[in-house]
């Protein structure tokens, strides 16, 4: 107990639940501390682990074909972040991202499976789109009224998986996903229509499917910090993180839904309507990837404030692979997506060095790879420790 | 300690030297200082155990004490870290069933693996190589069935037949393979006390007539004195005693077994004694149901999936300070009983009333509205969330009362926990411990806090104890007790028939679904009990 990180200590403690009799408090809370500092020590060595591997093995790689290892990683750090303006390139993406990993933070506190966010992410660009460019008025009104378009957009896409979910009992993972696919159609059929969203003929080459691009006055401005220039939508975004993790640990709609989450029967009981509670939190999941559309939409970092087929440019999968690689933790998912949108910015260097480009995409999936195996690690332990615990009390 | 049994034998004893005298032969099997470590828990610790050829031999022992973890290394499932295993005077290695079937050892386990939409000819065919020959299978089924006297009908569908039919299948299919050594673990947890009487004959049979060695494992006094021969006493993974069963007595098992002197009557009940001739185990107190009806039963029926009724027309009656019981097979419709009022089913038909208020069934949290606690039958099903703190776990039914424009107040909701952990006795690191750090018998005195520190009017007990050592079976009776005593209308939930009679003013029996008999304590028999639970008509 003198040391703090005694890993006997801890494993005793964590694998032996229920027997122990723990009368002296002070020294269990005192284990507790020590045991999740020990734990975030674990994890920390567990990223470098698998990071330098991931390294090593893309340099042998790009050495192997015949490129320079060296050229390709200045490539991802300048794209990322050494070049000037870069970084205000990087917080553009991850803006987006992070709003998306919210939202499935939600639905899976909430025990629900929701991987159509890239589907919820381009309904919500739609709307946000058809919002910024049919409605007229003062600017800042025609924003915030984009941006809500675009959460409604992304909470009824959402919003089928739901109803499908509780009213039909189809599972959701299914739903979501191949909403994604019915989605991109339906908005690929309002970019065909001029009533919809397709821009008039004037303004636009023949054959392309775009939206009229938003006016310089419903644009979400941008600032620009030592010479980084983003949109200011980066603070809605940390605010709603803000809010996010004070909804989900403080409030009773919060402790609901991870009741819901955790254990749906005694939810149930509790008094915890899966249909209310549930299929809020997957509409509310569905209604920030919109938002993060919408965002995306008027932010100027993609599609150049116009909506083109394939707009959502894999944020959504992205955005669901930073909620996984947060453990679905908010503090975590800010930090995750700033990382992914400096692999997605640095990758940007990545053709002038030579390095041909299927290489150069193995790398990155290496990389993303590397990330995505301590969160795994952490669960399969996680499970042995719970299945070893249930073998205590046979 | 175990010394205070007047006929126990010293523990330092090996146990081929304590009972060599008595039979003469070698042991079918033998394990010496076995020991079995999960984590920092002995399981298993240095064991000792001989089964004889031609005896039934008892293991018993509170839950926890390592008896199953035991029969486990005897048929393989569990490696021990330590210990020899002399099977016939050589030494074995059992690292898998199929080892333990090559060496004669079958085992009958408490949870059938049985598949209900095959015969039963057929289930007793699965898990064997080489070519499948129905004929064979079934002339066996059939003559193995004849020569036990267990009357089963090999072409039957094991779905359709009683839990006791389904024990007997599992007993033929361990018997097909002719075994020398026959595990039966808590066999008779899902029987009416016939079917017992019925398996400790066929037991007696097996060992008499054909000179195999049984292992009994149970929990409860008054079945090891029946049926055994000889019984091992295990504690906290030790061996502290053997005996030969006809030397003791239910007192000096008891004491063996807990460790002290065992006097209360809801110990005794715990232990599984209904002994007429203890004192205490007299008829409790019959309290006239005077106060107002709390909760109303009319005509419930549920249906299954299937449009098979799993509750069929139940009409019950709970009085405010009457403790009813619901006795029955397990299996009879107790779970979708327990369900129905923990708002997790609905009622095809039917209506449930609270203190004369109707309550809409299945719709989440509206029996808890209307102020009714459950303690489940399995709480890490519906009672518990096994992530959240005591203290969520605490507040999962009232947190909105804890609450300002829906921000939680920790504060209250901690303060209140600290109270609770005081006043139920539970045993904890601190309020925010994960509940899944606890005991079974504290998480279901978590459970109990919660459902009785919000004041219900109706408190639905299933199968309260299940799983509990001794200590806590007191506290959880006693606080049933109470509660009964303060006003509130307990419905109490038990397939264990020592427990009914020792709590509930009133007795229904429930059986298929149905309700078949009803009647006060004070006519209750344990003979017209049983008969009832065997679905025979009130």
């Amino acid at each position: 107990m003198s040391t703090g990180f005694d890993e006997s200590e801890v494993d005793a403690i964590s694998l032996t639940p229920g027997t122990g009799e723990h009368e002296d408090e002070p020294a269990s809370t005192q284990s507790t501390t020590s045991r999740r500092l020990a734990v975030s020590g674990e994890v920390l060595v567990l990223y470098l682990i698998c990071i330098a591997i991931a390294l090593g093995l893309s340099a042998l790689l790009v050495q192997v074909t015949g490129g320079s290892a060296g050229d390709v990683f200045n490539a991802l750090l300048d794209g990322s972040f050494r070049k000037p303006g870069r970084i205000g390139l990087t917080i553009g993406v991850a803006v987006p991202l992070l709003l998306v990993a919210l939202g499935t933070i939600i639905s899976t506190k909430a025990g629900l499976v929701n991987i159509g966010q890239e589907g919820q992410v381009f309904l919500g660009a739609a709307f946000a789109a058809y919002v910024g460019t049919e409605m007229g008025g003062p600017g800042p009104l025609v924003i915030v009224a984009l941006l809500i378009g675009g959460v409604v957009g992304g909470a009824l896409w959402a919003g089928i998986a739901a109803v499908l979910k509780y009213r039909r009992n189809v599972p959701e993972v299914l739903t979501t996903l191949l909403l994604v696919t019915v989605g991109s159609q339906l908005v690929g059929y309002g970019l065909k229509n001029q009533w919809l969203l397709l821009a008039p003929a004037e303004g636009r080459s023949n054959r392309q499917q775009v939206s009229k691009q938003l006016t310089d006055d419903v644009r979400i401005p941008r600032i620009t910090w030592f010479g980084n220039e983003f949109p200011i939508s980066a603070f809605l975004a940390l605010a709603i993180a803000a809010l996010v993790a004070l909804a989900l640990a403080s409030t009773v709609w919060g402790f609901r839904v991870r009741m819901l989450g955790q254990n749906p029967q005694t939810a149930q009981r509790a008094g915890v309507a899966a249909e209310r509670y549930g299929g809020g939190a997957m509409m509310l999941s569905g209604g920030f990837a919109g938002l993060a559309g919408g965002a995306m939409l008027a932010g100027g970092d993609f599609g150049n404030y116009t909506l083109v087929p394939g707009f959502p440019s894999q944020i959504g999968w992205t955005g669901l692979l930073v909620a996984l690689v947060a453990r679905q933790r908010v503090i975590g998912a800010i930090f995750a997506a700033l990382v992914f949108a400096s692999l997605r910015t640095g990758s940007g260097f990545l053709a002038a060095t030579g390095v041909e480009r299927r290489v150069t995409d193995v790398v990155q999936g290496l990389l993303v790879l590397a990330l995505l195996i301590p969160p795994a690690l952490l669960f399969l332990r996680q499970q042995r420790r719970a299945t070893a615990a249930a073998g205590d009390r046979t | 300690m175990a010394d205070d049994g007047a006929t126990s034998l010293s523990t330092s004893v090996p146990a081929a030297d304590a009972f060599a005298s008595a039979a003469g032969q070698p042991a079918a099997i033998r394990l010496d200082y076995v020991t079995k470590k999960y984590g920092s828990v002995m399981a298993c610790d240095r064991v000792d155990l001989e089964l004889r050829r031609g005896r039934i031999h008892g293991v018993l022992g509170e839950n926890g004490a390592g008896k199953s973890t035991l029969m486990k290394i005897m048929i393989g499932l569990v490696l021990p870290d330590e210990g020899v295993i002399t099977i016939n005077g050589d030494r074995a290695r059992l690292t898998d069933p199929t080892d333990a079937a090559r060496y004669g050892i079958g085992m009958v386990h408490q949870h059938f693996s049985l598949v209900e939409a095959l015969r039963v000819w057929e289930n007793v065919a699965l898990g064997e190589v080489g070519k499948l020959r129905p004929a064979d299978v079934r002339a066996r089924v059939a003559e193995i069935s004849e020569r036990y006297g267990l009357d089963v009908d090999p072409d039957a569908i094991v779905g359709d037949l009683p839990v006791g039919m389904r024990q007997r299948v599992e007993i033929i299919k361990c018997l097909r393979r002719d075994p020398s050594i026959l595990i039966f673990d808590e066999p008779t947890s899902v029987l009416t006390p016939a079917e017992s009487e019925g398996l400790f004959e066929t037991l007696r049979h097996v060992v008499d007539d054909e000179n195999r060695a049984v292992a009994l494992v149970s929990h409860k006094l008054d079945e090891i004195l029946r049926a055994t021969d000889e019984v091992t006493i295990m504690r906290q993974g030790r061996v502290v005693d053997r005996v030969i069963t006809a030397d003791v007595t239910a007192s000096s098992l008891a004491a063996s077994m807990v460790g002290r002197d065992v006097s209360l009557r809801s110990e005794r009940v715990a232990l599984g004694v209904l002994d007429t001739d203890l004192e205490g185990t007299e008829v409790p107190d019959t309290v006239p149901a005077a106060g107002p009806c709390v909760l109303e039963l009319d005509g419930i029926t549920v249906l299954s999936r299937d449009s098979i009724p799993v509750l069929d027309d139940i009409s019950l009656t709970v009085h405010a300070g009457e403790i009813v019981g619901v006795a029955g097979v397990e299996g009879n419709g107790q779970r979708p009983l327990a369900d129905l009022l923990s708002s997790l089913l609905s009622a095809d038909s039917g209506e449930v009333r609270i203190c004369g208020e109707a309550v809409p069934t299945g719709r989440a949290g509206a029996m808890a509205a209307a102020r009714v606690g459950v303690v489940p039958e399995d709480r890490h099903d519906s009672g518990v969330v096994l992530d959240m703190s005591i203290t969520e776990n605490l507040a999962l039914v009232d947190a909105s009362s804890f609450a300002r424009r829906g921000l939680v107040d920790r504060g209250a909701l901690r303060d209140r926990a600290v109270q609770l952990i005081e006043d139920f006795e539970i045993s904890c690191p601190g309020p925010d411990a994960p509940l899944a750090s606890l005991s079974g018998g504290n998480q279901q005195r978590v459970v109990l806090a919660r459902e009785l520190s919000s004041d219900p009017r109706v408190l639905v007990a299933a199968q309260p104890t299940r799983g509990l050592d001794v200590g806590a079976i007191e506290y959880m009776t006693d606080r049933i007790r109470r509660a009964a005593e303060a006003g509130v209308g307990v419905l109490l939930i038990s397939s264990e028939l020592e427990e009914i009679l020792d709590l509930a003013h009133r007795i229904v029996v429930i059986s298929d679904g149905r309700i078949i008999g009803e009647m006060d304590r004070a006519d209750a028999d344990l003979e017209r009990l049983g008969l009832l639970m065997g679905g025979a008509a009130a």
